[in-house]
């Protein structure tokens, strides 16, 4: 059998690598890859593939002998005739769809969690500063069971009149007013949310709401309401104990008795 | 999660050893793995007892299902029956799709869902009681989907009193509709049959067609079945002949003697099937003769039926339209010359942009069962002006009647499109909050079905914080309310003197959102539906440049390959 040569293999390469980043990769990570990272990666490749083939002169004879040959060679005629007519064809096709392309509107690129304030406040009363403020029901969790789950019921309640309609049923983010809103409403079954944040964090963004965010986090966007507008503090914990039970995750802690 | 897999294991042993139950039997253990789930996922809005009354029951509408009375609105089953294990355990999986009863695939699995199955039967004494499998509705002689079918339900409609409630066009707008209550009191709307999407028992024909032979259970809608239709008993012969006879004795014309002969016949036939359809409904003994006549009667029924499901299925698109929210715009597009008015076929060349509505639940007072399910839209531009068509479906055409007493507003059904004061510079420039802005301004229209012609110029700073604009601008409005349908075409320059004023420029992305109020369903202010930003654009005529480069850069890349050659060529020689 022929041996496969140095051109082939380099032009199969950079072939997968395009089909990869363009059709697998985005319903990998379930985000189409922007077309400017695709160049970038694409031109990366590209450079490692040249300093490959002419790292030896020989190599790179070899690497270009199918292009000369298709070139200049009498045997390699219909190949060249394919080429010839096939190349500016495909140039002429990948110019139009690029001009005839419809414009899209300006993004709103966001950070779903922006860094919070440094003060805890409910309203316009500070309860602690972010970082050390605590869920001042957590410890009945180990030191009163019959009195916690009294918490997590309230925190169940406040859940399916208030937050369901956005968060789901199941605290997926499916709720069946989710549909119309952008941003999405948080997922807290994802794994990374509820373990990556502070119960403080947690109370922070229940009571501002997407209003309360900085910039950075498309405030104007976000539907999600203010809600020490209409929850007490108390409900406002429970609500955040009733999420972590009826997820199994816990919160992040910044050690223990802080 | 170690102890219920534990008890379903040893439940899997048990199934095993244990004769297979009766439709009417309990296990108690699986009542109490059903208890578990029940009162985990269930009860805060079945509540513990099965009453319906969970804590979060009073904001919904249709009310979380009270389980102690044995209706059940999706049945395979005829009119009166109770549910088979099967439609409770299909309707836990994937939901009732317009309310808030979600699916529960993805969170129980099949074991669970059928354990929860078994304990919400325990609510109702009905179950146990009844030794008989419930009768189920034959789908054996569909009808397939034909635009022959749907002619012949489209008759069937009207002749059925569907139109009373659902309206002429299925847009659940029928004179009926604002009075109807369900069983236990609570409003109740008939369907939009035009969007079926929303459809509580799912969009196929089969399922419409079991929903208006059993019956929704506990809503006023009467199930189709047996003398409900129109001479029960007739072929569709006789029934035209019997019509017309009836119409004759109307006139007050005489009727010959064999006339009058045929008449008390086919009143007879009637008659017979009818008491048939009593005895079949009661579960009575029936004779061989009249079993035949009922099942007689009922292949009438049945074939009618699969038309009329047939004619449902087609009253609404094959699916819902598509919105892909952050990316879905809308684009004006230009057109020269004069701009179309209301009723002009040149709007019927362009599609409906689809813009999803949810209650407002941001801002007291909330939202919490919307009524409006969305807005479409469309738009055109000339070189001056810009002309949009919007419409969406109100059940009712609520004007300005009925006054709120606190606030001395008027429950009335209207619009508002919300823009920017001013498009954005780039992507880190800040829109306004979406719901009328906040300290970032938004520049609103407002048409109010009280005044049709009129558009008013909002200024807001955030949802309680609204003003007219002092000078209002020059607005050519029209609108239209027929059949559960709003229509409201809107025609503006592109540029207008007032700073206050969004100015129009083409190809400049500009956000754009939508509140709608129905007054028929209680939308009083910040009580509405509305929608997140989208975009609007007028879309510029696509560049002559694309006839241009293309055949350049073909051209180029030909002379770039044919000097290769040459070039290397020369270097062999
Ligand atoms: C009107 C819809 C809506 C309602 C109702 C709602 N939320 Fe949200 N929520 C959102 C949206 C949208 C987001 C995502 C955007 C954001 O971060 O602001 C969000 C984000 C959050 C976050 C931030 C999560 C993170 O990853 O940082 C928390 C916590 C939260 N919601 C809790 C609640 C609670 C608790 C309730 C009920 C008391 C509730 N939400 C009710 C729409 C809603
Ligand atoms: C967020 C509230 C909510 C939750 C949670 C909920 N339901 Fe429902 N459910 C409803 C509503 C509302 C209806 C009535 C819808 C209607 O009448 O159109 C309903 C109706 C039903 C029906 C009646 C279906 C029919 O054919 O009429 C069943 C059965 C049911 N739910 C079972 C369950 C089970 C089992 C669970 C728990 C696994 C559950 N529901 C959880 C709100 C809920
Ligand atoms: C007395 C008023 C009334 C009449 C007459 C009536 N309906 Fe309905 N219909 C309703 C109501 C109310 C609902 C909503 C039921 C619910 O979801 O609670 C409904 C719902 C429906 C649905 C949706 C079912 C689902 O899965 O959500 C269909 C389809 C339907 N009707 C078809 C018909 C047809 C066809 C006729 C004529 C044969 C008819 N209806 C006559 C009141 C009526």
């Amino acid at each position: 059998m022929k041996k496969t040569s140095l051109f082939t293999i380099c032009l199969t390469i950079f072939i997968v690598s395009w089909i990869f980043l363009r059709f697998v990769m985005g319903g990998i990570i379930s985000a189409p890859i922007p077309n400017s990272v695709i160049a970038m990666y694409m031109g990366l490749i590209l450079i490692a593939i040249l300093v490959h083939v002419s790292v030896e002169d020989s190599r790179f004879t070899e690497f270009l002998r199918p292009v000369h040959e298709t070139l200049v060679d009498d045997s390699k005629r219909t190949r060249r005739l394919v080429l010839v007519i096939l190349i500016p064809l495909l140039m002429c096709g990948f110019s139009y769809t690029h001009i005839a392309q419809k414009t899209s509107p300006l993004g709103d690129p966001r950070q779903a969690h922006p860094k919070p304030p440094l003060e805890l406040t409910y309203k316009d009363i500070v309860i602690d500063t972010m970082q050390d403020a605590q869920n001042p029901y957590r410890h009945y969790e180990k030191d009163d069971p019959e009195l916690f789950k009294e918490h997590v019921d309230n925190g169940r309640r406040v859940y399916y009149q208030n937050c369901f309609y956005c968060h789901g049923d199941h605290l997926d983010g499916k709720g069946h007013f989710a549909t119309a809103l952008n941003p999405l409403p948080a997922n807290f079954q994802d794994p990374g949310i509820i373990p990556n944040y502070q119960e403080s964090f947690f109370f922070w963004r229940i009571s501002k709401g997407g209003p309360g965010l900085p910039p950075a986090g498309t405030p104007w966007n976000t539907a999600m309401p203010i809600w020490e507008d209409f929850l007490t503090q108390e409900e406002i914990w429970d609500v955040i104990i009733f999420l972590s039970e009826y997820t199994g995750y816990t919160y992040r802690t910044f050690g223990e008795g802080h | 999660m170690r102890i219920t897999m534990l008890t379903f294991t040893s439940l899997l042993i048990l199934a095993c050893v244990v004769p297979h139950p009766s439709y009417a039997q309990e296990t108690p253990e699986g009542s109490l793995i059903g208890k578990q789930i029940y009162d985990k996922s269930c009860a805060h809005c079945h509540g513990l007892e099965g009453r319906g009354d969970g804590s979060a029951a009073e904001n919904l509408l249709p009310r979380p299902r009270d389980f102690t009375r044995g209706l059940y609105k999706i049945r395979s089953t005829e009119s009166g029956q109770l549910p088979t294990d099967k439609d409770l355990f299909d309707i836990i999986t994937v939901g009732m799709p317009g309310t808030s009863m979600p699916e529960w695939e993805t969170s129980l699995d099949v074991k669970e869902r059928e354990e929860v199955v078994k304990y919400i039967k325990t609510f109702y004494s009905g179950f146990q009681e009844n030794e008989n499998p419930p009768r189920e509705i034959s789908l054996d002689d569909k009808i397939p989907y034909s635009q022959e079918s749907v002619e012949i339900g489209k008759d069937l409609y009207v002749e059925l009193g569907c139109v009373e409630c659902h309206g002429k066009l299925g847009r659940g707008d029928g004179t009926s509709a604002p009075t109807l209550v369900d069983a236990w009191d609570f409003k109740t709307w008939p369907a939009n049959l035009t969007e079926n999407w929303n459809f509580r028992g799912g969009s196929d024909s089969e399922d419409i067609f079991k929903r208006f032979i059993g019956g929704i259970a506990g809503s006023p809608m009467p199930a189709f079945q047996g003398d409900t239709f129109y001479h029960f008993g007739l072929t569709a012969e006789q029934s035209e002949q019997y019509a017309t006879l009836e119409k004759k004795v109307e006139d007050g014309e005489e009727l010959t003697t064999e006339e009058e002969e045929r008449a008390a016949q086919y009143f007879e036939i009637n008659d017979t099937a009818a008491t048939a359809a009593l005895d079949w409904a009661e579960g009575l003994e029936m004779s061989p003769e009249t079993l035949k006549i009922y099942n007689d009667a009922m292949k009438v029924v049945y074939e009618k039926s699969w038309h009329l499901a047939n004619y449902v299925k087609s009253l609404s698109p094959e699916k819902r339209p598509d919105f892909a929210i952050g990316k879905h715009v809308l684009r004006s597009q230009y057109l020269q010359g004069e701009l179309p008015a209301l009723t002009d076929e040149t709007w019927n060349t362009l599609d409906y942009s689809y813009y999803p509505l949810i209650g407002q639940i941001v801002v007291e007072p909330r939202q919490f069962n919307p009524s409006i399910d969305a807005v479409n839209v469309k738009s055109f531009y000339n070189d001056t002006e810009v002309a949009f068509l919007f419409s969406w479906d109100d059940k009712t055409h609520n004007t300005s009647e009925e006054e709120n007493e606190e606030t001395g507003k008027t429950y009335e059904d209207a619009i508002a499109i919300q823009f920017p004061v001013k498009p954005r510079k780039g992507p880190t420039d800040p829109k306004p909050y979406f719901i009328f802005g906040g300290r970032k301004p938004v520049y609103l229209w407002q048409w109010k079905a009280s005044a049709p012609d009129t558009l008013t110029e909002l200024t807001a700073k955030g949802i309680n914080n609204v003003e007219e604009q002092e000078v209002q601008g020059d607005f050519a409005v029209e609108s239209d309310y027929t059949d559960g349908r709003y229509m409201l075409w809107v025609k503006r320059s592109l540029k207008t003197d007032d700073k206050k004023d969004l100015q129009l420029d083409v190809a400049t992305f500009v956000p754009i959102a939508f509140s709608v109020w129905d007054g028929g369903n209680g939308d009083i202010d910040t009580k509405r539906v509305i929608s997140s930003w989208y975009s609007f654009v007028l879309e510029p005529l696509p560049s002559t440049r694309r006839f241009i480069y293309p055949p350049l850069v073909a051209l180029l890349s030909f002379g770039l390959l044919v000097g290769l050659r040459r070039i290397v060529q020369r270097r062999n020689s």
